[in-house]
């Protein structure tokens, strides 16, 4: 049976929406998707809810004329939500259970597991994920699979991923607004992982870094399953930012000479073109206006190490670093930005490529698929979860034809 | 050794103490250096012999375990305090990933950090192929020794090699390499020439200096300073490092032959391929050694890898650098344009929504 559901995610540059439908081979197809410039959001979160309510809107009128343009037609209801920003926190947590019959059985699996799930979180907290990760049984640690084994006492390892809850009622306010429901908030940056890994780059040790406008998120696997997570508010937006302090432009100046000059590495290639021209627009009287392009590159360099490095460092304190021999992938828009992989490379000490989702077909054509690794891994974990045509579901979703 | 040099060599461990040996035979009489070991049977003979950890280790060797250098070298740092007289800097020669080279030096560059002697620091690092062990030992060390050295060096091992080196030829090479590169070094500083860098001007330059690349180039024949400039250029010791550079140091030594035309040509050339906020030259005319060559020693020192004000740590050696409170918001400069109205992101007790540049200090050229 195929299934079909929708993923939105409400960014601090763009608010995308993708409809995804499972294929009888089992494989994920995103069918259709479009974006827009987000307004009202800064480093991840809405600061205005009529602005983002309107972005929302926009992405869906813009989505449904595409369908139109294709000859197919979906009024989307509901959507699953990528959430993400430094309000997002993960905690380790188990829970235990004793072994009746001095062997590890059902009751005790299922014991184990309803133990590790009961985490009470503040009331200001929503739960995102529990992630779980290995079996300890007595002194025992690191089992996969105890069921079967003789022990005493099981204990299951669990990473719980929460975030602020008004945050996120917030998205969901704006997306009412806009006739969309939420269906559940899912934590962005490990659907991207989800999307751009193989299961043996998470046995072997990777760490995924999803570089967004607003934060950056990073999820470190080892023996298979997720070790640590985290999101810090430095995104996209700042390297823009730092741009136009440093040279004094306006922010769409700076974005643009990012997209077209920057790059995170300083070379001497630098010296081949020394100065840059801004682009100012038609409005003004400065047109000849240069900048250095070592100064330019100066200036973000020293953003993005520093971005890597408060990585490096969280996962310098929890003894990981040398345990991802995976190497890091890279997803996100920021992703983008050039000679991003050989500064994440240098800074962390460890092989770097750009992500591309590798479990969902429908993205290939794009110029830069590691963009879309978060929706796209909204999709894969809505389509492995829920069997129905949910997206008719919802507030408002009337209308399913094809 | 020659008591009246200011300045000091100092190698640690078996293969710092093999390339420090490789610059004593290069250079000839008159340099003054020791060797620092905690294996007697890899000490050279006759060169002047620190061993560290005696009564520890007897003379066998750290093993390559990292804790064991340190503490052998905590144990007998002391005895270097004899071979220190009179000297206003010290250059350190080591190789990281393994115990002595890895422990050893640290200790080092405190013990002369007590005595007010500034301490240059050039180490190699493990090639890939020895492993995630060494590879790690390597860059635990690295910062630390950052903490205490004026300016510090770190060589991979796989940028001196070629890959169709044989593992013999690799290691000769990579040595060989480094110690030419050292004894250029060294007689820049020590010989005479029209543009003079001594040991003063150098403690200075250096003061604070922080992590910088290092390379040198010799070459002979017509074209000479152009070919050079072009080796510089495309030197993987140069080129491969992300940071900003903030001062560069560019020497050049040849024979009675040099022209000015070729000193405008390497000075312009280095200033403008590698750029940095302050760009010195110094220049060695030594007929007897250069005669028809020509070598330049090329330093270049970048700017966020640790600014002077971040603090140094007094102690704690094996435990990193202390880190600032991740609580305490400092009282940085501005710069938060689009974020002044959000919710800062705090990391080491910096507003991470400033610019980097700003709160670094980053000067730009703009």
């Amino acid at each position: 049976m195929t299934s079909i559901h929708a993923a939105l995610e409400i960014g601090t540059t763009r608010t995308v929406l993708a409809i995804g439908e499972s294929e009888p081979g089992g494989r994920l197809k995103v069918t259709c998707h479009a974006e827009i410039p987000s307004s009202g959001i800064r480093k991840s979160q809405i600061l205005d809810i009529p602005q983002a309510t309107q972005s929302i809107r926009s992405v869906i009128r813009e989505i449904e004329r595409k369908q139109d343009a294709e000859g197919a037609k979906v009024t989307i209801g509901n959507a699953f939500l990528a959430v993400t920003g430094q309000h997002v926190k993960a905690d380790p947590y188990f829970g235990s259970a004793q072994v009746e019959g001095a062997r590890v059985g059902d009751d005790a699996m299922n014991e184990v597991l309803r133990a590790a799930h009961s985490m009470t979180l503040p009331k200001d907290r929503e739960l995102l994920d529990v992630i779980e990760q290995d079996y300890a049984l007595d002194n025992l640690a690191g089992i996969p699979d105890p069921k079967g084994m003789a022990g005493r006492v099981l204990r299951l390892n669990t990473l719980q991923i929460h975030a602020e809850r008004n945050r996120i009622q917030n998205a969901r306010t704006a997306a009412d607004a806009a006739h969309l429901e939420i269906r559940e908030p899912l934590f962005a940056v490990t659907c991207a992982a989800d999307a751009v890994l193989e299961d043996y780059e998470k046995k072997n040790g990777v760490l995924v870094i999803d570089l967004g406008g607003g934060s950056t998120g990073h999820a470190a696997y080892t023996d298979g399953y997720l070790v640590s997570t985290g999101v810090i508010g430095v995104g996209g937006d700042h390297v823009t930012n730092d741009i136009a302090h440093a040279f004094q432009t306006t922010n769409a100046q700076a974005e643009g000479i990012k997209i077209r000059e920057a790059s995170a590495v300083l070379s001497i290639a630098d010296n081949l073109q020394p100065r840059i021209k801004v682009e100012l627009g038609e409005n003004t009287l400065l047109d000849n206006r240069t900048i250095s392009r070592r100064a330019l590159d100066t200036v973000v360099n020293a953003r993005m190490m520093e971005l890597f490095t408060v990585i490096r460092e969280t996962l310098e304190d929890q003894d990981l670093l040398h345990r991802l021999h995976a190497g890091i992938v890279l997803t996100g828009g920021g992703a983008r930005l050039r000679g991003v992989e050989a500064l994440a490379e240098q800074t962390l000490g460890m092989p770097a490529r750009i992500g591309r989702p590798i479990h969902v077909d429908g993205l290939e054509d794009e110029e830069f698929p590691a963009a879309y690794a978060t929706i796209a891994g909204v999709l894969l974990y809505a389509s492995r979860n829920y069997e129905d045509h949910s997206i008719l579901d919802g507030l408002f979703g009337r209308l399913f034809s094809r | 050794m020659n008591s009246e040099s200011p300045l000091l060599l100092l190698g640690i461990g078996t293969a710092g103490s093999s390339i420090a040996g490789g610059v004593s035979r290069a250079f000839g009489p008159g340099l003054r250096y020791a060797l620092l070991d905690t294996d007697v049977v890899s000490s050279i003979p006759d060169a002047p012999f620190i061993l560290l950890g005696g009564d520890r280790l007897s003379g066998r060797g750290a093993g390559g375990d990292v804790v064991a250098g340190r503490l052998a070298a905590e144990e007998t740092i002391r005895n270097l305090d004899a071979h220190l007289e009179g000297v206003r800097l010290a250059v350190i020669v080591t190789a990281l990933g393994g115990g002595t080279g890895g422990g050893a030096t640290l200790e080092t560059v405190k013990h002369l950090a007590d005595r007010g002697i500034p301490a240059i620091v050039f180490a190699t690092l493990p090639f890939t192929f020895e492993g995630e062990d060494r590879q790690r030992n390597a860059r635990g060390v690295m910062t630390m020794i950052e903490d205490f050295a004026s300016a510090s060096f770190f060589i991979p091992l796989d940028k001196l090699v070629a890959e169709t080196d044989s593992m013999e030829d690799a290691l000769r090479r990579a040595v060989g390499t480094l110690a030419s590169g050292i004894t250029l070094f060294w007689r820049l500083v020590e010989k005479p020439g029209y543009i003079r860098l001594d040991t003063e001007r150098l403690r200075h330059l250096l003061s604070g200096a922080g992590r910088g690349r290092f390379a040198t180039v010799t070459v002979q024949g017509p074209g000479r300073a152009a070919e050079a400039l072009d080796r510089l250029m495309r030197s993987e010791l140069l080129a491969t490092s992300c940071g900003p550079v903030r001062a560069t140091l560019c020497g050049i030594l040849a024979g009675n032959d040099l022209l000015l035309s070729e000193v405008g040509t390497i000075a312009d050339g280095v200033r403008g391929a590698f750029g940095g906020l302050s760009f010195d030259l110094a220049t060695v005319n030594d007929e007897a050694t250069f005669s028809g060559r020509l070598s330049v020693v090329v330093m270049l020192f970048e700017s966020n890898v640790r600014t002077e004000t971040e603090p140094r740590t007094g102690g704690g050696v094996m435990s990193g650098r202390r880190r600032k409170s991740r609580t305490a918001l400092n009282a940085g400069p501005s710069g938060r344009g689009r974020f002044k109205n959000v919710e800062p992101t705090i990391w080491n007790g910096e507003d991470l929504d400033t610019p980097t540049f700003v709160r670094k200090n980053l000067s730009l050229d703009i």
